[in-house]
């Protein structure tokens, strides 16, 4: 009796760490949701780089503009520059692991590898663009 | 001394404890009773553990979740708060479009003060008490204002002026509002305290210590 309880409580247990350890969201999301729910913050909601963080006073808040400008996501010219790996580093890493401004957040304990492939095709989507 | 002197002194100790006791838990038991009288719980979670899966659940949220409250605030702060809230997010729960301009609820002193003491209680053992030290520090500006980019999403006063992003709450007074504690235990156990959010988990890109540092400069902005 006391064996199964400790091996249920272990069972218990184990689901509990991979629950907590596991990174990504556990649940399945389309790219465009997680594009609405984390990039529009500083992307905006068409992705021109106009979120309410950029440009507060937009939203009716006294704040300064941001001190760099999120990239616009719908601009080929600025997206053509970057390759899809660029991409998907930039998205995981931040903008410290491109040589960017550290304002860019790193997703890669966020969103899973999948999630960032995914958003990266999605920009494609948004910028018309293939990338060099 | 004899047995009697003994045995008045014995009682009227006694008698001490078991009012100031008393006289707590009625404050307490008050607090949870207008909690529950002003439906404060239609908008806030007071049991947890955190129940959010999907963006949806937290779409679906009409208000922070109080569960932790006590590991989190400072009480001082909570009691003045309630009889007279001001805005700490500056964009309206769960919005990323729109001004916060609702007026919360707002409790008479007396009424405060006895939430404030209920909501104290409700404390969570993943807070590890005395952790962090609250102070204002180089390396924790640093870490928030450039190494981390903390600022895009968060205002806090440089200077005289204030800064920084609006998505996040206000952290711009934050050493009155967070214990520094709460803060690392945010930083480092993000599941438990708030397992969907537009905040990136930072687990594993800040190191232990370098946590502790930025969250008692966080809670020492005042
Ligand atoms: C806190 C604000 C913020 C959030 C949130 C944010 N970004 Fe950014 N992003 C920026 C800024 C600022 C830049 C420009 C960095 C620069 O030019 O130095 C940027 C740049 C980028 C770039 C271009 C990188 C490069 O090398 O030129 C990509 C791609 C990008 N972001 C994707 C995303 C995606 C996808 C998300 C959501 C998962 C996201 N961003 C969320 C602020 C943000
Ligand atoms: C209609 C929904 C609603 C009701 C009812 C409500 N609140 Fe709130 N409460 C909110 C929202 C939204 C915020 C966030 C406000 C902000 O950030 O400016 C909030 C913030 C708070 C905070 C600060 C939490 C934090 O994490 O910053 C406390 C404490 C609080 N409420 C207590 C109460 C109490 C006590 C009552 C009952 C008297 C109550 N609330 C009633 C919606 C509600
Ligand atoms: C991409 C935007 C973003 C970035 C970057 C960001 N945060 Fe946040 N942060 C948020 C949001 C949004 C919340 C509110 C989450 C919720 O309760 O829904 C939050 C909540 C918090 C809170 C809890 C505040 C409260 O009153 O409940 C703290 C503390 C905090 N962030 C600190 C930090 C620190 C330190 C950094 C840098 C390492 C950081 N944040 C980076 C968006 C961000």
């Amino acid at each position: 009796m006391i064996m199964i309880r400790k091996m249920f409580l272990i069972a218990v247990f184990s689901v509990g760490i991979l629950a907590f350890t596991g990174k990504g969201t556990a649940f399945a999301v389309s790219a465009e949701e997680n594009y609405k729910f984390y990039c529009t913050q500083c992307h905006g909601m068409d992705g021109k780089g106009e979120g309410a963080n950029a440009k507060p006073k937009v939203v009716g808040i006294d704040l300064p503009e941001m001190s760099v400008t999120p990239r616009n996501h719908t601009s080929p010219e600025d997206m053509n520059k970057l390759t899809d790996i660029d991409i998907e580093n930039a998205i995981s890493g931040g903008g410290a692991a491109v040589s960017k401004s550290t304002i860019m957040p790193p997703w890669g304990k966020t969103l899973t590898e999948a999630e960032i492939k995914d958003l990266t095709a999605y920009l494609r989507k948004l910028c018309k663009c293939k990338g060099k | 001394m004899n047995v009697s002197k003994v045995g008045q002194l014995m009682a009227s100790l006694s008698l001490t404890v078991f009012v100031v006791v008393f006289s707590w838990n009625i404050s307490y038991a008050d607090g949870k009773g207008i909690f529950a009288s002003k439906n404060c719980g239609s908008c806030h979670q007071i049991q947890g553990p955190a129940a959010e899966k999907t963006f949806e659940d937290q779409q679906k949220k009409k208000g922070p979740e109080l569960w932790y409250a006590g590991s989190k605030f400072k009480k001082e702060w909570l009691g003045e708060w309630l009889a007279n809230p001001t805005a700490i997010r500056l964009l309206k729960y769960n919005s990323v479009t729109e001004k916060n301009t609702e007026k919360h609820p707002a409790l008479s002193k007396k009424e405060a003060d006895e939430v404030a003491d209920y909501l104290m209680m409700l404390t969570a053992k993943e807070v590890p008490v005395g952790a962090v030290t609250e102070a204002v520090n180089p390396q924790g500006k640093n870490m928030f204002q450039k190494k981390y980019g903390c600022v895009g999403c968060h205002s806090i006063k440089a200077g005289a002026q204030k800064v920084g992003g609006v998505s996040g709450p206000d952290l711009s007074d934050a050493g009155k509002r967070l214990k520094g504690d709460w803060v690392y235990a945010y930083l480092k156990e993000p599941k438990v305290f708030k397992p969907v959010k537009r905040m990136p988990i930072f687990v594993s890109i800040i190191n232990d210590n370098e946590m502790k540092t930025l969250a008692g400069f966080v809670a020492a902005q005042k």
